[in-house]
């Protein structure tokens, strides 16, 4: 078992510096993630991903131990998240061709030509209908969708009551629901429900 | 109205985050309300769709950030450095031939042998050459010979003349220096002696007027 995030960022601040190396690999990947899906081009997510974790470089000094690094991360990528698509006047752009690159890579083996169609106009139809929640409620079902946070890291990402993260995704969740339909997209594909 | 008591808690069974009684109360809710069992089912269903949005592959590789050359790295690469330097320094050579690796070693230091081996009697000719050229010059005639040592001596007197007046000029000067330096300090004693002397006719004075007084009582 390797050694947890808060105490790799603790050795970096010992001065082994290439314990940061190691949480690079740990949350790029995921962190990348979380930012494409929020402001929907693959390119600025790249760019917002390396600016977050150089921020998080700059500042480790002044990361809190009480808290999760990871959450702290997501604050960071979050803000600058905010900062770009405010600086776009709140559009969330969602490349349709980074879409169908996403499309083809849908884990099943030998899909038909028409399976591959249907499945890239759902993922646009989603992104689209993603895209187009408001920002509070998009960041919710991104964090929770997505990365598969928990309510309780989800509250302290953002910084709000856990009833407040609830309310956000349920609203989030209905729209969604309400958009797809919409589109003439209806659920028929239901996740099994969790175990606990 | 239990219906939307029980929101949050729908949420958390939704996504495996209930408890066990949590999970058990809203399972006994969506037995009796069809409107929160449907729901359920539908956002299952969305949930469902919403896997549907992947990342693009290009975003999912994770990028392993390229460390730093450890120290035993950076020793072999120079000591591979070295190795061919001296290895091509050498004049060895590494060649395919007829589909045979052929390595020849050492070349260079026989043709280095050589070289100086041409060099030394190319400079060894020139020596005596040179000498050569040297006993065949005209010597001096015997009249020059006198007329030089003469000359020398004439230098070597104006060159003690020189010296003997710079020697004089120096004594001079530190003789006139010292008696400079001498009359200061007579100067500075006689003052000295002077106040010494005011303050001994002084005191006499004093003592001859204490004296008096003491008589007249």
């Amino acid at each position: 078992m390797g050694r947890t995030d808060e105490a790799l960022v603790e050795a970096c601040l010992a001065g082994e510096w290439s314990a940061f190396d190691e949480l690079l690999v740990r949350w790029e990947r995921k962190i990348r993630g979380a930012i494409y899906r929020l402001v929907g081009s693959e390119e600025e997510a790249r760019d917002l991903c390396q600016e977050a974790f150089l921020k998080a470089y700059r500042g480790l000094g002044t990361f809190k131990k009480e808290a999760r690094f990871s959450s702290w991360l997501y604050q960071i990528a979050l803000n600058l998240c905010r900062d770009r698509v405010r600086r776009r006047k709140g559009r969330t752009l969602v490349s349709l061709d980074e879409l169908e690159e996403g499309g083809e890579s849908l884990p099943e083996a030998r899909p038909s030509a028409l399976d591959l169609l249907q499945r890239r106009e759902v993922c646009r139809t989603v992104a689209a209908a993603v895209a187009a929640l408001p920002e509070e409620q998009r960041e919710v079902i991104v964090l929770k969708e997505y990365q598969e946070l928990t309510f309780l890291e989800i509250s302290q990402v953002l910084d709000v009551p856990l009833s407040t993260v609830k309310t956000r995704l349920y609203r989030g969740l209905g729209q969604l629901r309400q958009r797809l339909e919409h589109q003439g997209l209806r659920g028929t594909t239901p996740l099994p429900a969790p175990t606990p | 109205m239990e219906c939307s008591v029980l929101r949050d808690e729908r949420l958390d069974v939704l996504y495996g985050e209930a408890d066990p009684a949590t999970r058990e109360r809203v399972e006994e809710h969506l037995a009796a309300c069809s409107t929160c069992r449907e729901e359920m089912a539908a956002l299952r269903g969305l949930r469902g769709q919403l896997a549907a949005w992947e990342v693009p592959e290009g975003l999912r590789k994770t990028v392993r950030p390229r460390s730093a050359p450890s120290r035993f790295l950076a020793a072999a690469a120079v000591l591979l450095l070295a190795v061919g330097a001296a290895f091509g320094l050498s004049g060895s050579e590494v060649r395919y031939e007829k589909g045979q690796l052929a390595i020849r070693l050492g070349s260079g230091d026989r043709d280095l042998r050589r070289l100086l081996a041409e060099q030394d009697a190319r400079h060894h000719e020139e020596i005596q050459a040179l000498q050569a050229t040297l006993s065949a010059a005209p010597r001096a005639e015997p009249a020059v010979l006198p007329q030089v040592e003469e000359m020398i001596q004439k230098s070597e007197l104006r060159q003690g003349e020189l010296l003997r007046a710079s020697l004089e000029d120096w004594t001079a000067k530190k003789e006139a220096q010292r008696r400079y330096d001498m009359a200061r300090i007579s100067a500075g004693l006689s003052y000295l002696d002077g106040k010494n002397g005011q303050q001994v006719a002084r005191t006499t004075e004093l003592m001859g007027y204490v004296l008096e007084a003491a008589q007249k009582r």
